[in-house]
């Protein structure tokens, strides 16, 4: 058949589907029948149409779940805000005070995996690493007070040296003298304040922090108390210092 | 058979959406696609013109629930579409094309949804009309694009 009698065949083919399409417009609104076929058509695209619904489903109980755990989490917060709204009402009321506890709560946890006890005051390795974003040097705390610092880093875990360790030293002021010493270990659990001039009125109970000399180490990070004097020479006394941290109980540490 | 598949995937996106989309009528697209490539034939386009028809009642009963809306749009397109390409020259079809198929893509997105805009109205029929030619819009380019690809390999 040559092309002109395609065209003609088109035509009609498509001006006869033209008019049943319309005949279907016009008549089909107002047959009973239509219902019945639009049921049977519905029925039949279950099957084909079952995993869109569960898809779809299944996005609708997320999003339920996300906006509820917002609205949860937005009432918590509330909840915090009134509830340190009443404390501080009622310790205004009562005279008691308050410390803020929010630096303790900035702090991240890592646990102790290992403490050899061949090294038992040297170091100890904990869970996190550089994944967990942590840097040589980085120090660490227990009990708010410090413990050591970061020696070596892994992908997952790092060596912490103590600061019974008799490797480590770090520059510490006692805070009601302001007297510069260098705090270290002697390897045997014990810690001690060097280099203090001698006759300086430094008495037992004395709080020592780390001074503002260095460069990884920030200044007031709390190390401990002063003991006693356990040696003068040269002008210079050492002194023994009770760590803040308990050394012997520690299953995580802070940083 | 690709138009059954085109038919049910725009019949599984529109449930997926849940009407929260308007998708676009890959299904009538398919149809002007394959009209675009067909070889001349004894029976011309005859099987797109029924094509559309039976895809179009379809599409009705399971989203209009009165069938003639999309069928009486289907089939103007297709009929539009079979006239404007049986104009051209068949050495034509295949050089500097691409707007004039472009436009046929964007015929067949604006006719058919538009006969249940006007028909049946409703305060968000035409905002919903709008929306649709928006989703359609990339889906129009994206098979341009692999129109002029097809197009090309075919010249080679």
């Amino acid at each position: 058949m040559d092309n002109t009698g395609n065209i003609t065949r088109e035509r009609i083919h498509g001006i006869t589907a033209l008019i049943l399409a319309l005949f279907l417009l016009g008549v089909s609104s107002g047959l009973g029948v239509v219902k019945n076929i639009v049921d049977i058509w519905g029925t039949l695209l279950i099957i084909p149409e079952y995993p869109a619904v569960l898809m779809r489903d299944a996005f609708l109980r997320w999003r339920s779940w996300s906006q509820d755990k917002n609205s949860l989490n937005e009432e918590v917060i509330k909840l915090r805000e009134e509830n340190a709204r009443l404390r501080l009402d009622l310790a205004k009321l009562t005279g008691e005070k308050i410390y803020s506890d929010d630096a303790h709560n900035n702090l991240r946890t890592a646990r102790v995996t290992l403490r050899a006890p061949m090294s038992w005051w040297n170091e100890i390795r904990i869970d996190k690493g550089e994944a967990d974003k942590i840097t040589q040097g980085l120090v660490m705390f227990s009990n708010g007070y410090l413990l050591g610092r970061v020696s070596s880093v892994a992908i997952m875990s790092s060596w912490v040296e103590l600061i019974t360790s008799s490797s480590f030293m770090i520059p510490a002021v006692i805070e009601e003298t302001r007297e510069l010493g260098v705090i270290t270990g002697d390897g045997s659990g014990n810690v001690l304040l060097r280099y203090i001039p001698a006759g300086r009125g430094i008495k037992a109970g004395m709080n020592v922090s780390t001074a503002m000399i260095g460069e990884q180490l920030p200044p007031g990070l709390p190390i401990g108390k002063i003991v006693s004097e356990i040696s003068s020479a040269s002008g210079y006394a050492t002194y023994k210092i009770e760590p803040g941290a308990d050394m012997s109980k520690f299953y995580t540490v802070n940083y | 058979m690709l138009l059954v598949i085109l038919w049910l995937i725009q019949d599984f996106f529109t449930v997926l959406c849940g009407g929260s989309m308007q998708i676009p009528g890959l299904f009538i697209m398919g149809i002007i696609y394959k009209i675009l490539f067909a070889d001349d034939n004894a029976d011309g386009n005859l099987w797109a013109i029924w094509s559309a028809f039976a895809g179009g009642i379809l599409w009705d009963l399971r989203w209009i629930g009165i069938p003639g809306f999309f069928t009486l749009g289907n089939v103007i397109v297709v009929l539009i579409v079979i006239q404007i390409w049986g104009a051209l020259p068949p050495h034509g079809r295949k050089t500097g094309t691409g707007f004039l198929v472009f436009v046929l893509f964007e015929l067949s997105q604006l006719v058919p949804p538009l006969l249940p805009v006007l028909i049946l109205g409703g305060d968000s029929g035409w905002s919903l009309y709008l929306l649709r030619q928006a989703y359609a819009f990339p889906i129009v380019l994206l098979t341009i694009y692999f129109y002029l690809k097809n197009l090309n390999k075919l010249n080679l």
